[in-house]
């Protein structure tokens, strides 16, 4: 599905919206619209929350007592803020990740993503992108100002951000985008600091405007991000050249 | 019984928790596990495992506090909202991905708690609740089971159950606005429960 959705699409997935019933490229899509609409979309916003009343429907079950002792023990080795399950970052690697570049700082994220908008480098070519842009513009402030990273990605295929906002998972926000064959699409894959990269999320986003894509996972643990231009979505990266990186510390 | 005292509480336990309050966390434990752990059993049908994901989910609540809004909604929608995700997760053989996501869309909101659900299940057992479930059409019912219990996408569902995408989209969207009106009238007229009835 395209990633701009009229009102009429959106109103239609209320439903499937509220229960996480679609892919990561139509539920940004669908956030995307929303966060930048100035129509209601009652019946969204009323869907939000079923949820909570599905899981309220099932019986409670009691956990086992050793659950309990097994979670304070375990939080009691772990200081609030620390994800001690996963490794520290490690320098830069090379080989497969030999194009690393450095982290860009959170206001320099912020100065450049706003003078590239200013310039519009960005190409924002029409009306209804603007409100994406703006989207765009604000998910990296938010990062900023929430205290969280905005990460420079860069390659061929374009430029820009993968962000991580509080509250709102992750996503990369890019631009400039080189158009795709129409029997490929871009995958995005997150590298841990062994090298092992792990899928999360295609598109096939072929204009030059602004694109917002939802990062299927959280970054935590992983010291690279990247994409390819691959003909399918594959659990492991083909030999596909990386059109895009950036380094996630 | 209203839904006031609890946000007031989950919004002083997260403040507890939020200070490094361990004894907080094991009071919201007390409170929520039970119903985490009815999520996390529901979808992967193993106890071992179920129980695995609700010890992730309140470690996941202690480390990750801070992001948890309690004019958003209430402390226990956030914790089941985690479990179910990587229980979901776990069922397709991914790791947790975004862990809160339900808090993510109603990030969108701009007023507060969706009084209506929240309200429901502070108001509602669960008996009365599954009584509220049989109340939708077959049909619309196993559409939202699928979509909240089995991870399904509205595409998924529409292969699965041989209807167009159109039709699975309608379920899913008729199914909440009916249980949604169903649960909005109970607060003034109390859901009949039919004993044997079941989801």
């Amino acid at each position: 599905m395209n990633d701009q959705m009229t009102h009429q699409q959106v109103d239609e997935l209320a439903g499937a919206f509220a229960l996480g019933a679609m892919d990561a490229a139509e539920e940004a899509a669908v956030r995307a619209h929303l966060t930048t609409c100035d129509q209601p979309h009652l019946e969204v916003y009323e869907a939000l929350g079923a949820g909570s009343a599905l899981a309220a429907s099932l019986d409670p079950v009691g956990p086992s007592p050793a659950l309990r002792d097994r979670l304070m023990q375990t939080i009691e080795r772990i200081p609030q803020g620390d994800r001690p399950e996963v490794p520290s970052r490690p320098p830069a690697r090379r080989g497969w990740l030999d194009w690393l570049s450095p982290r860009v700082a959170r206001p320099m994220a912020l100065a450049a993503v706003v003078a590239l908008l200013a310039v519009g480098v960005w190409n924002v070519n029409l009306q209804s992108e603007l409100g994406r842009r703006d989207a765009a513009l604000r998910a990296v402030a938010n990062a900023i100002a929430g205290g969280e990273a905005a990460f420079r990605v860069d390659g061929n295929a374009g430029h820009g951000y993968v962000v991580e906002t509080p509250g709102e998972g992750a996503a990369l926000v890019v631009a400039d985008l080189a158009k795709l064959p129409a029997d490929k699409l871009y995958e995005l894959w997150l590298i841990d600091a062994g090298g092992t990269p792990v899928a999360v999320g295609t598109f096939t986003k072929t204009s030059g405007a602004v694109a917002v894509v939802t990062v299927e996972r959280d970054l935590t643990g992983y010291a690279t991000f990247a994409v390819t231009v691959e003909a399918e979505r594959l659990a492991a990266p083909s030999s596909s050249d990386l059109v895009m990186v950036g380094a996630l510390e | 019984m209203t839904d006031t005292p609890a946000l007031h509480d989950d919004g002083l336990l997260a403040q507890r928790i939020r200070s490094g309050d361990r004894v907080a966390l094991g009071e919201v434990y007390d409170r929520h596990a039970s119903v985490a752990l009815a999520v996390a059993l529901r979808i992967v049908a193993d106890r071992e495992q179920a129980e695995d994901l609700v010890h992730d989910a309140f470690v996941a609540t202690w480390q990750k506090i801070d992001r948890f809004d309690p004019a958003r909604g209430s402390l226990r929608s956030w914790i089941v909202t985690i479990v179910r995700n990587r229980a979901i997760d776990r069922l397709r053989g991914t790791r947790s991905s975004i862990e809160i996501g339900e808090a993510d869309e109603r990030s969108l909101l701009k007023s507060g708690p969706n009084p209506t659900w929240d309200g429901a299940v502070a108001r509602l057992g669960a008996e009365q609740l599954r009584a509220a479930l049989a109340e939708l059409p077959e049909a619309q019912r196993e559409a939202i089971e699928l979509a909240y219990f089995g991870g399904r996408t509205y595409r998924e569902i529409a292969t699965l159950t041989g209807v167009p995408l159109g039709t699975a989209t309608g379920r899913l969207r008729l199914a909440l606005a009916r249980l949604r009106e169903l649960l909005r009238q109970s607060d003034a007229a109390p859901i009949s429960v039919s004993r044997g009835d079941d989801r």
